[in-house]
């Protein structure tokens, strides 16, 4: 039963998707005649006649159920259709887009695997308790901050390395190791920290008390750590796609990731939806991937067993770290508040920090400070926002597995900032958009953490009891239930939301989200990249803002658990929605 | 005592964790082919003195004091060689994502330098050995493709298969039903006896120590309360603990007869009273016991730790009778 | 004559696996009927398809003369507090966020029993009856140890007022010396209040000492 309602609400979800996609054009509501006949021809006057020979031209007087009918059809055909912009075929620039990215992605993949090796060497060799908070912090830090500071110090600062185009191997070092050290952190971190507790599995015992060596024994705690965490790998590859696109921005490389980005911002929707559609087939191919993986892994005897991974020990940072970091992050915002973002000073352009300005000025004269200050409301005010509609979300979804475990694989395999490209290709970029970008996937880990705890209370011998003294069902639901299930999701999506600052910040940076003159983190960090050899104040700071809140993140996670209780392994089924 | 006749020998065994002595200054032989129990509540220290054995104490423990196989304190070299260890809850003592065969093997090839081939056909006569039919095929089933049953006896079959001198069973038997426990406890013998080792079997069950042990060290909060033959310390017990536990247990007779209890619990490591751990629950006890801690001494066959031993009535009982509220 | 319990050919089914197969048995108050087998026989499965807790496939259950079976849950609910379980795992009987105060009352509250004035007391009594201090009432069940936490859920049953306990393994997970005490409490209350006890238990010395008949069980059947 719970397969097939699985099954069904994964396919719907998946033809919503493809349906949103097709239907682009009709959602975006504003009239794309214009945008083409601009592209087309500049001298030429929008005259309503020559407006309306734009539309037949396009399809779009036939309504919308005909365009989606057309496309679908083009589609089959292997037909993306023409690029409004440029006039041309959209198939070759998608394959070539694509061709590049997966050059990119493999890279990054390769970069990501050697440093997870590294990452998980110290865990089994000298049997550290896990990988650190040092691995947490990497596959915190979003790819947009990495690729820019990477861009300010080893390009532009120090001059090793291209910072921009696709020429030879030399310029695909700083955009795979920014697309690349975030997936390997977080590659390394879920190995690392799952194999402590495997470690202390009793066949750990058995195979030690047999005289099995220490090598034989790290080999198979490998192997027994990596079927349950292949379905992460997966997803963590769907991120490498989301990554791309803001990597591919920062160092202009010419893959897919950039070409959809500059199409739904020059309002070139077949090029858009083509290159989306690339982007979700490469997360649904690594998706399909990941479980083919395995089920190579398990082998036909195991597939059915439950190879549940003990969970593991939360990292334990000082409280202290934690407790400077929010320190520092409210002391810089509650300051900046005092101040007006807004107030723009010609005659102090790009200053260095001084008391007038403890942050320094921006290119039009702003004060840095206040504008990080304003920016958190924008940028932390939304993520609350968004993480209390996840948890009510989820909180509903919890006690309906079947029908939220396919959507979820649907939402898993998008990353915010495609989603944030479609949206803002239909709604046209603001913060509401970007919200409803990443507030449409950032439920799916807590939905599965609330189906977990759903599902391990009511197999519970307490629920029991309940109902031999006779309880009523509603009795059940609000005295236990619930507050057993809410109050560690609860804690769970307060854990996640400096992640969804970080993938709304993101979606600031690439343009998507709060648009000038808002001071958004993302914003902020985008528009001071244009002078950042004369101003690093003012890219720093921004970057240093988001740092802090990938620590605060990291080092908060393992008081967010609670003093005791059962965290499910579920619970960390998991991938930090900053990895975008 | 000749020293051929010890085959492991524990000196003042002392483990601590963060200066927390959880095992306080522990002594005892084990000799040849005999089969020692170490009994106790739980948190006595007995789990932790078996893996001391093997060393295999856990991360963060101190082990102090000295243990040694035929005089040598190599204890790491010795462990799947010369000691071996069945795990508490053997169910789950195998790992889920290899098959039975290969776990088994592994553990030939880490001690003799044998070929694949030779360590495969080891494993497989091993589970052959434990009575599990068709093992040549099944060696290459996973464990939970195995009855409960099955993967009890290939848990059996991985810690013999080296042919020790020492078994450590880490209460093999906690928490299986009366047939289980029995069927577990022949394969066990049988594979011992088959190989010539001892075994040291950890148990809180005083059934299974008086059907299954020559010798018998019954643990309190971390030090020895009783040591001896087991129809010696289990028929006229000398420490009021010994005494205390069997007490506890049902009896055959008339039915419903209130059980005679043991009050009170054990101390928490750290949280050890003045003198005699075992005095706040122990109806003998007199200002002596509260303030000195007693010394093991040897008393009619066995070594005891207690300071009147002597005033222990015949029908041991009487002694624990009236109940006090937990 | 009615029996406190009479159960006639009780059968459950998990999927295609028959648990319990045609399981009759009676039970008078103040008794105590063992059931006695090994792990898997359907002991457990049988307990809970008594006290209602797992519907039967098939098969009477009558209490107190009431056949139980074909009652809807809505019906029943006002029966169930007269036949209370108890569980192996001390621990997970209890909702391990609540007090062992407010776990204790909650029979009284669901079964609009509770009032301010009297409540307290109530659950104070039912605490000392137990053999707990007043004080570990305030606590919550991860800082009892598995005896004290067995005494807790017992007086948990006790608080609705049953006529019938269904005892599943309830001092399998205990160490030895503590298991006496809880053995002890549980022949106490049975003779200060006339209980009737369904035992369940693998352990055969236990069984002999507490039980006043034995049936035993193997694959789903009563074996004579």
């Amino acid at each position: 039963m719970r397969f097939t309602a699985a099954g069904f609400t994964r396919a719907v979800s998946l033809l919503a998707v493809v349906a949103t996609v097709g239907l682009l054009p009709w959602l975006s509501g504003r009239d794309p005649a214009l945008t083409v006949l601009r592209a087309r021809s500049a001298e030429q006057e929008p005259t309503q006649e020559a407006l309306d020979a734009v539309r037949r031209d396009l399809g779009l007087d036939a309504g919308p159920l005909s365009l989606l009918g057309s496309w679908a059809a083009g589609l089959v055909r292997g037909d993306l259709g023409t690029s409004w912009v440029s006039g041309t075929d959209v198939l070759p620039s998608v394959t070539a887009g694509l061709q590049v990215s997966l050059a990119l992605m493999g890279a990054a993949l390769g970069v990501a695997v050697l440093l997870a090796v590294v990452l998980v060497a110290p865990v089994l060799v000298r049997g550290r308790a896990s990988a650190g908070a040092g691995a947490a912090m990497l596959a915190a830090v979003p790819e947009f901050l990495l690729a820019t500071v990477g861009l300010l110090v080893c390009g532009v600062w120090l001059g090793w390395l291209p910072t921009s185009g696709w020429q030879g191997p030399a310029s695909m070092v700083l955009p795979a190791v920014a697309l690349g050290v975030p997936a390997g952190g977080l590659l390394g971190r879920l190995v690392a920290d799952a194999l402590p507790a495997v470690l202390e599995e009793r066949w750990v015992e058995l195979w030690r008390g047999a005289g099995v060596s220490r090598a034989r024994i790290s080999a198979a705690a490998l192997r027994r750590v990596l079927p349950p965490l292949v379905p992460q790998f997966g997803m963590a590859a769907v991120g490498l796609t989301g990554g791309a696109v803001a990597v591919e921005t920062v160092f202009a490389v010419p893959g897919i990731g950039r070409t959809a980005l500059g199409a739904a911002k020059s309002q070139d929707l077949p090029l858009l939806q083509g290159s989306v559609l690339a982007l979700l087939l490469l997360g649904l191919v690594a998706g399909a991937l990941a479980a083919l993986v395995r089920r190579r892994l398990l082998g036909p005897a195991l597939r059915d067993a439950s190879l549940a991974l003990p969970p593991p020990r939360p990292v334990r940072t000082h409280p202290a770290i934690p407790l400077t970091l929010a320190a520092v992050l409210l002391t810089t915002i509650g300051w900046g508040l005092l101040r007006d973002p807004y107030a723009v000073n010609t005659a102090a352009r790009l200053a260095s920090p001084s008391w007038a300005h403890p942050l320094g000025t921006d290119g039009l004269g702003r004060d840095v400070l206040a504008r990080l200050g304003h920016g958190a409301a924008a940028t932390v005010g939304t993520a609350a926002a968004v993480c209390l509609f996840s948890l009510i979300l989820s909180l509903a979804l919890g006690f309906l597995p079947g029908v939220a475990a396919g959507a979820a694989d649907i939402a898993n395999a998008l990353p915010p900032v495609i989603v944030g490209i479609l949206v803002a290709a239909a709604a046209g970029p603001g913060t509401g958009g970007a919200a409803l970008a990443v507030g449409a996937i950032s439920w799916p880990p807590l939905s599965a953490h609330a189906a977990a705890l759903v599902q391990e209370v009511r197999a519970s011998a307490f629920l029991t009891a309940q109902r031999a003294i006779g309880a009523p069902p509603s009795w059940i639901l609000t005295r236990h239930v619930l507050p057993s299930v809410a109050a560690p999701v609860a804690r769970h999506a307060l854990l996640r939301l400096p992640g969804i600052a970080l993938a709304l910040a993101s979606l600031g940076f690439l343009g998507l989200g709060a648009q000038p003159p808002a001071p958004e983190w993302g914003l902020l960090l985008d528009e001071s990249r244009a002078y950042v050899e004369r101003a690093p104040w003012a890219a720093l700071a921004p970057a240093i803002a988001l740092a802090l809140l990938a620590g605060l993140a990291v080092s908060g996670a393992a008081y967010a658990q609670g003093r005791r209780g059962t965290v499910s392994a579920t619970a960390r089924k998991e991938t930090p929605v900053g990895v975008v | 005592m000749a020293s051929s006749d010890i085959l492991l020998s524990v000196r003042d065994l002392r483990i601590a964790f963060h200066g927390v002595e959880a095992v306080r200054g522990v002594s005892f032989d084990v000799r040849p082919r005999e089969v020692l129990a170490l009994v106790g509540e739980s948190g006595a220290g007995k789990s932790l003195t078996a893996r001391a054995l093997l060393g295999m104490a856990p991360r963060g423990a101190t082990v102090n004091g000295e243990i040694r196989l035929d005089g040598s304190p190599d204890l790491a070299a010795a462990r799947g060689r010369r000691i071996s260890l069945v795990p508490q809850d053997a169910l789950s003592a195998l790992s889920p994502v290899h098959p039975v065969g290969d776990q088994l093997a592994a553990a030939v090839r880490s001690v003799h330098r044998v070929s694949r081939r030779e360590a495969r056909a080891r494993a497989v006569a091993a589970l052959d050995r434990v009575g599990i039919p068709d093992a040549a095929r099944r060696a290459r089933a996973h464990p939970h493709e195995y009855s409960g049953g099955m993967r009890q006896r290939a848990v059996i079959a991985m810690a013999t298969l080296n042919e020790p001198d020492l078994v450590v069973a880490d209460e093999p038997t906690t928490a299986l039903d009366a047939e289980r426990r029995e069927q577990v406890l022949r394969v066990l013998s049988e594979q011992r006896e088959a190989v010539g080792a001892a075994l040291l079997l950890v148990t809180h069950d005083l059934d299974v120590v008086r059907d299954h042990a020559d010798r018998v060290l019954v643990m309190y909060a971390g030090r020895t309360s009783e040591l001896g033959p087991t129809h010696t310390v289990l028929g006229q017990p000398r420490a009021p603990y010994t005494a205390g536990l069997l007490a506890s247990l049902p009896q055959d007779g008339p039915r419903r007869r209130r059980l005679p209890t043991l009050p009170g619990t054990p101390p928490a490591p750290g949280e050890l009273p003045p003198g005699c751990a075992f005095a706040p629950r122990c109806p003998l006890a007199t200002d002596h016991c509260r303030s000195e801690e007693p010394e093991t001494r040897e008393l009619d066959g066995r070594l005891v730790a207690c300071h009147h031993p002597d005033r222990i009535p015949d029908d041991t009982a009487t002694l624990f009778e009236e109940e006090q509220p937990a | 004559m009615t029996h406190l319990l009479d159960v006639r050919d009780l059968v459950v089914h998990y999927g295609t696996v028959t648990a319990v197969d045609g399981v009759s048995l009676t039970l008078e108050p103040g008794e105590t009927l063992a059931l006695d087998g090994p792990s898997g026989c359907g002991k457990s499965t049988t307990a809970l398809a008594v006290l209602q807790l797992r519907r039967p496939d098939a098969g009477e259950v009558r209490f107190e003369g009431v056949e139980l079976t074909s009652l809807t849950e809505r019906e029943l609910r006002p029966l169930r507090p007269r036949m209370q379980p108890v569980f192996q795992d001390p621990y997970g009987s209890l909702n391990p966020r609540h007090r062992i105060r407010d776990a204790v009352a909650e029979p009284l509250k669901v079964q609009g029993r509770w009032t301010e004035a009297d409540g307290p007391t109530r659950v104070a009594e039912l605490l000392d009856r137990v053999g707990l201090a007043p004080s570990y009432g305030a606590r919550r069940p991860h800082e009892l140890s598995g005896g004290q936490c067995q005494r807790a859920g017992i007086a948990r049953a006790l608080a609705s007022d049953p006529r019938l306990l269904v005892l599943d393994e309830p001092v399998s997970a205990l160490d030895p010396s503590v298991r006496a005490g809880v053995l002890n409490l549980l022949a106490d209350l049975q003779d200060d209040l006339g209980l009737g006890y369904l035992f369940i238990c693998h352990d055969r010395a236990v069984v002999r000492h507490f039980a006043d008949r034995v049936v035993e069980m193997r694959d789903g059947r009563l074996v004579t």
